[in-house]
């Protein structure tokens, strides 16, 4: 096999042009990012000047701009995100104990007295569930989870019964088994991709839905309603 | 250069579609090893612990508390799951993002003690495993650019360059960063001292593993010899 990379003809020269200084400018940005953070003494601002390290990688896995560096972009964000939660769930504990308090995960006074929310939950829950299942998939499943979470806002003033959310939760699990299944059955068995694909549109829209479900059973702990 | 000049005979593959695992006495050895480790963790009862005082003959009894004790080894079992996973894989990109998936478990396992100076020794190696997503999923995409691939049976065809050579630099100090330091964070918190401390050895044992898989991985992407 030669060593030459395969561009098609069909991407620009100007593009192919692009990947260097992209490179270059994450690779400064991360600099930039590193030297912020040798002069800052503050903990919180350290932890922010952090994440433009984490940008200048995503330019970089993004510079290679096919479809495998797609995909490589959405585990990267996944990481970054994920440990940039995690540490700032550190540095809230450490203060917490280093001031001697607990809080909540969530404070939330949830003092909301608008009227939209007693008159229309039901209707924009349906449209927002309704369109969520036209689109299917991730995004279907952002919109309509957005949908059942406006509609738990709403009911939360009143009290939510709390055997629905444990039962959306488990329905979220089997729901994501589905999606499993559906990426197994690509792997293994090629030829039924289209049941494959169906499974994991619908498992993961099912389980982006309900996620607002786990939500739910949260806010049933957090503020004690029936 | 063949596979078999590092790891052995080569012993099979398991191809699912375009993710390649490859499986060779050096690696399978590794795989082992990490999952022996997280087998003793997961079957193990360390909540209490014996001490010996110092002064006297008697001994004392340190027992943990059950909660903390169990995120510990949950989280430890997902590091040594983890570990296995980056020890048999075929393809680049997941091999970083086990390396990664160890980090941010390895930021768990030290941030499980709920003591001030743990938890500062925690957000400091938290940090550094952020900035040292940079140079891991930097280099790997620069592997990826200049190569074509990130499949290791298929980057063994491709012939030397500086710009794999380079992506191969920052891919070592991004792994050095994310898990090479761990334990340098974990014993500056002195937490081996702990009860329960038994679990943070997977935090040395996922260390030296990965270091050790890292340097295969380079040996077949820029081919020495």
């Amino acid at each position: 096999m030669t060593a030459t990379v395969l561009v098609p003809s069909v991407v620009s020269p100007v593009v192919v042009a692009l990947y260097l200084p992209a490179i270059f400018t994450g690779i400064i940005i991360g600099l930039i990012g590193l030297f912020g953070i040798s002069y800052q003494k503050n903990d919180l601002h350290a932890l922010i000047l952090t994440d433009i390290v984490g940008i200048g990688m995503l330019i970089i896995v993004a510079a290679v701009g096919t479809d495998l560096a797609e995909s490589l972009v959405l585990p990267g964000l996944v990481v970054e995100l994920a440990e940039i939660m995690a540490i700032s769930e550190l540095l809230m504990s450490r203060e917490m104990r280093r001031l001697g308090k607990t809080a909540d995960l969530i404070p939330l006074p949830l003092n909301l007295d608008m009227e939209v929310l007693t008159t229309a939950p039901i209707f924009l829950a349906i449209i927002l569930v309704a369109y969520g299942a036209f689109l299917s998939g991730f995004t279907g499943g952002a919109v309509a989870g957005g949908g059942i979470l406006f509609y738990v806002l709403s009911r939360l003033t009143r009290g939510v019964p709390s055997n629905t959310w444990e039962g959306l939760a488990g329905v979220s699990g089997i729901a994501w088994c589905l999606w499993l299944v559906g990426f197994l059955i690509f792997f293994a068995f090629p030829p039924y991709w289209l049941l494959a694909l169906f499974l994991a549109a619908f498992g993961v829209f099912i389980k982006v839905t309900f996620k607002a479900g786990l939500v739910g059973v949260m806010g049933r702990e957090e503020f004690k309603k029936e | 250069m063949d596979i078999s000049i590092l790891g052995g005979q080569m012993l099979g593959i398991i191809p699912l579609g375009d993710i390649v695992l490859y499986f060779t006495p050096f690696n399978l050895f590794m795989f082992a090893a990490a999952l022996a480790f997280t087998t003793l963790i997961a079957i193990s009862k360390t909540e209490s612990q014996v001490e010996a005082e110092f002064g006297t003959l008697k001994n004392r009894e340190v027992k943990v508390d059950k909660s903390e004790f169990k995120i510990r080894r949950f989280l430890a079992i997902v590091c040594g799951l983890a570990t296995a996973g980056a020890m048999v894989t075929g393809d680049l990109f997941d091999f970083t993002l086990f390396v990664a998936l160890i980090a941010i478990v390895n930021i768990g396992i030290v941030a499980a003690v709920k003591e001030v100076d743990v938890l500062d020794s925690a957000f400091q190696y938290g940090l550094i495993a952020m900035i040292a997503t940079l140079p891991l999923f930097g280099g790997a995409a620069i592997i990826l650019a200049s190569a074509g691939t990130i499949s290791l049976l298929q980057l063994l065809q491709i012939p030397n360059s500086t710009m794999i050579l380079y992506g191969s630099l920052l891919l070592f100090i991004g792994v050095a960063g994310e898990t090479g330091v761990a334990p340098f964070f974990a014993t500056k918190a002195e937490m081996f001292r702990t009860p329960g401390s038994p679990f943070l050895l997977i935090i040395h044992l996922s260390s030296l593993l990965v270091i050790v898989r890292t340097i295969e991985i380079l040996l077949i992407l820029n081919k020495p010899f």
